[in-house]
């Protein structure tokens, strides 16, 4: 019972880090409708900034996140004008193919500055943990829930107590309409995905102190985030927390319950099923296309 | 009367070509201007183009004498022309009042935007009634209201409606249609696309009839309904 509480425990606070980079790539499809197949190598991308703070200045991963979060925003805005705007027509299928070059762009300069050798970030509580009620928890899955719930909080505040964030809500609901109100949605489009990518930044901090990683770990990671946002519903923040956690702790307890071997199969199976009963998700809106 | 909105040899269109044809036409001030015609002519594609969605390739849009042509959709909002797209343009998770204050998104000055608030309130007390509701949860004659107070908020001299009985039952297009007449005996000029040709025209002080993306006829919107020939071709039977 001790070790189900325990993948329970576990499963919520990686289930964080997941939904902190999931909310990221889902908010950029609500904005954009693109699906952001190079947030996964952004991820890695921030990852390896922080790396490279921590191996040239020693600066703290946590504490890199005042220069890296900022930094990976700008890069987000630029790549979003260079690339993303410039696609009027046929924007999800074309999207696909240009941020998977973005990913593979990135992860071809990683592998020239940092070679293809596995790191990980270090910090005095990456190893170190604390006991509750008989079990361990290590410090790094403590902070980086709370960095989750910081980052994913503010997230929340941002666009559902500003103006701003009305203009962002309303873009990803109805573009047009938002247009016609006069949101300038080029302007909304590309503040937002600097945002998706920053979250990135900090999803890649985490995730690199929890993981070895070299430039090609952006692979694994885009398909489970993918996975979250399409069961959590494309476009959906509640959901894609929803589903990230909910991933994680299947995940856990499936291991210590039956057996790591089908860990992944148990959320897949609960995927299907989902998506049989809702095609829109958990919390997605269906839409009808008119052909 | 005077003309607020001129078109003026206009050719216009999508990806795939030409829709507008050297389209001339002119919206009087104070008036109900109805565009009419079958699927396709170009109906949309006019207000489209009146409101900044798309750009024309030749000829000019004029409002107020001055012209208009390659303005934002923000630019132009913000000279009072503001338009209810067709049906579905309200932001379903949003609440009431959340849609209704978008109507206000560029303006700056907050005490104007709560007078507009309350002044749409009293002209459509559904506003206040539901504030909290989602529009989601809302009929589609009253999803229609939220549209019409939220275009009210930036108090436009030219309201430009797409459609605005696509999809109502009899009773609330009835309605919907008072609420028409009763903005226009307000003081605001009213370009209006309808497929219910009879009752747009019925409306309106200006009919304009348009076919391929042409004009077709126009006069008074009773001129257009009485005209056999129209009546025929695009009114379904003999008026």
């Amino acid at each position: 019972m001790t070790l189900i509480l325990e993948a329970v425990v576990f499963g919520i606070l990686t289930g964080g880090v997941y939904a902190l980079m999931a909310s990221g790539l889902t908010l950029i499809f609500g904005v954009m409708r693109i699906i952001n197949v190079g947030h996964g190598a952004l991820v890695i991308l921030g990852a390896y900034l922080s790396f490279a703070l921590l191996r040239s200045a020693n600066i703290d991963p946590f504490v890199s996140l005042v220069i890296t979060m900022p930094a990976m925003f700008l890069i987000g805005v630029v790549l979003q004008v260079i690339f993303i705007r410039p696609l009027k027509d046929d924007r999800e299928a074309l999207s696909v193919l240009v941020t998977y070059a973005i990913a593979l762009g990135i992860e071809g300069l990683l592998g020239y500055l940092f070679t293809n050798n596995f790191v990980q970030l270090n910090a005095w509580y990456e190893t170190a943990s604390f006991a509750v009620f008989g079990f361990h928890i290590a410090y790094v899955y403590l902070f980086g829930f709370g960095l989750c719930l910081a980052v994913l909080g503010a997230i929340f505040v941002l666009l559902y107590r500003t103006t701003f964030g009305s203009a962002v809500r309303a873009t990803m609901l109805n573009r047009t309409a938002a247009q016609l109100v006069g949101v300038n949605v080029d302007r909304v489009s590309a503040i937002a995905f600097g945002i998706g990518v920053s979250t990135a930044a900090a999803g890649g901090v985490i995730f690199g102190m929890t993981n070895a990683f070299n430039p090609g770990s952006h692979y694994d990671l885009i398909s489970r985030l993918l996975t979250i946002i399409v069961l959590g519903g494309l476009g959906s923040l509640r959901g894609a927390v929803i589903a990230a956690v909910a991933m994680l702790i299947i995940e856990d307890v499936t291991a210590v319950v039956i057996s790591p071997v089908w860990a992944s199969f148990a959320f897949f199976l609960l995927l299907v099923i989902v998506l049989v009963v809702r095609p829109q998700g958990l919390y997605g809106i269906r839409v009808r296309e008119r052909i | 009367m005077s003309a607020l909105l001129e078109l003026d040899g206009v050719t216009a269109g999508y990806g795939g070509g030409d829709v507008l044809h050297e389209l001339t036409l002119s919206v009087d001030e104070g008036g109900i201007t109805c565009v009419v015609g079958p699927n396709g002519a170009g109906k949309s594609t006019i207000l489209r183009l009146v409101s900044g969605l798309i750009k024309p390739r030749l000829g000019g849009v004029r409002f107020h004498g001055e012209s208009i042509t390659g303005l934002t959709p923000r630019q132009i909002l913000q000279l009072g022309i503001v338009q209810v797209p067709q049906e579905r343009s309200l932001f379903p998770t949003m609440t009431v009042w959340e849609n209704v204050r978008m109507g206000a998104y560029t303006l700056s000055d907050r005490a104007l935007m709560e007078r507009r608030m309350r002044t749409v309130c009293e002209t459509f007390p559904i506003v206040a009634e539901r504030r909290h509701e989602r529009v989601a949860a809302l009929s589609g004659g009253q999803q229609k209201i939220v549209e019409f107070a939220r275009a009210l908020m930036l108090d436009p001299k030219l309201l430009v409606l797409d459609e605005p009985s696509m999809g109502l039952d009899p009773k609330t297009h009835t309605v919907v249609f008072d609420l028409i007449r009763d903005m226009n005996r307000a003081g605001r000029t009213i370009l209006l696309v309808e497929q219910n040709a009879r009752s747009g025209l019925g409306l309106a002080s200006h009919g304009v009839v348009l076919e391929s993306g042409r004009v077709r006829l126009e006069g008074t919107g009773a001129g257009v309904l009485g005209n056999g020939e129209i009546g025929r071709l695009f009114l379904g039977a003999p008026v």
